[in-house]
């Protein structure tokens, strides 16, 4: 059992009390919404900019939390592939807490297979959400306010406990901090030559 | 299920370069001149692709789609979307134009999607071809 185990018997008690907040968890935790709606959010970020040197700003801040967030996924599958600390809440030895959890997801989601730590929603969530918080304070602070809803929502959900989560959230902003900071800035000129042939491409 | 989430990233994504376009004068990206009236569209499009794609089924289910299959589903859909934007656009504002209308400003050779302030994806391509050709001769 991971520390503050105890969190998951607290949240999905929630579930079930009052329908409307289920419905909202339910559309919220989602494998689509939100991480279409943050993607959508980087698009109009790509193009919706007038001046010509901003928009080149963001749209290298957009590339590197593009870059983030795949780099991200392999450093969860790499986790995963070495250690796998506890089973999922609804999966867990303690009977009151995976009752719990198991009607919390069955209710508001589904029971995933995957392992449950990290979070591998908050952890994409979050590297985009630094990624573009370089190009764009403003966006930036929506998208982990998204970010920060998805994860809630999964631990709600009675799916992830709240260290997976948390777990996630911390790698994904650290990746996505030695992305922008580090990794893009050491591969140059690749990423200028990228920008260059999406720009010929008409796509940038 | 995979058709629908296409599907969903394919019409929001139309709604979101229609809006972008307002913003950052793209005028060779719009369906319309007012911009009010692609503003309402995009959100319309964002939102109608929304509603349908979650209240048609039930969405909280374990699918066969990956997380590598969502983002090579969501960039087709990106890319498809922008190809039917740009056709679109270049085939309305030629009709437009042909009707009579103020053209659109004359040749220039900016690159990318700077062009489309000017002028039109197939509109740019076209004289970036031709200020080639000169240049050879």
């Amino acid at each position: 059992m991971p520390p503050l185990a105890g969190w998951t018997l607290w949240i999905t008690g929630f579930v079930g009390k009052a329908p409307a907040l289920d419905s909202v968890m339910r559309l919220l935790c989602n494998d689509y919404f939100l991480p279409l709606t943050i993607c959508l959010i980087m698009l109009i970020l790509w193009l919706g900019q007038q001046d010509r040197i901003k928009r080149n700003h963001i749209q290298r801040a957009i590339m590197d939390a593009s870059v983030a967030i795949g780099i991200s996924t392999l450093v969860v599958a790499l986790i995963n592939s070495f250690w796998n600390p506890w089973p999922r809440p609804f999966l867990v030895d303690d009977p009151i807490i995976r009752e719990s959890a198991r009607y919390a997801a069955q209710t508001i989601f589904y029971f995933p297979t995957d392992p449950s730590f990290p979070s591998n929603g908050a952890t994409i969530a979050f590297a985009a959400a630094t990624g573009v918080w370089f190009g764009n304070r403003k966006a930036g602070a929506v998208v982990f306010v998204l970010a920060t809803l998805w994860a809630v929502a999964r631990f709600y959900a009675g799916i992830h406990f709240f260290v997976d989560v948390a777990g996630g959230a911390v790698v994904g902003i650290l990746t996505a901090l030695f992305i922008s900071k580090v990794f893009m800035p050491q591969i140059e000129p690749l990423p200028t030559w990228t920008m260059k042939l999406c720009r010929l491409l008409y796509l940038a | 299920m995979a058709l629908d989430y296409f599907i969903l990233a394919f019409l929001s994504s139309l709604g979101v370069y229609q809006i972008a376009s307002v913003h950052a004068k793209l005028d060779g990206l719009c369906f319309f001149r007012q911009p009010v009236v692609q503003y309402i569209f995009g959100i319309l499009a964002i939102i109608g692709a929304f509603g349908w794609f979650f209240t048609s089924e039930e969405r909280n289910i374990h699918t066969t789609i990956e997380g590598a299959q969502q983002l090579g589903l969501f960039l087709g859909s990106i890319v498809a979307s922008w190809v039917f934007t740009n056709i679109l656009a270049s085939i309305m504002q030629a009709k437009v134009n042909s009707q009579g209308s103020t053209p659109r400003e004359g040749k220039q050779y900016d690159m990318g999607i700077e062009t489309l302030k000017k002028t039109t994806l197939f509109g740019g391509i076209s004289s970036s071809l031709k200020k080639e050709r000169k240049d050879k001769v």
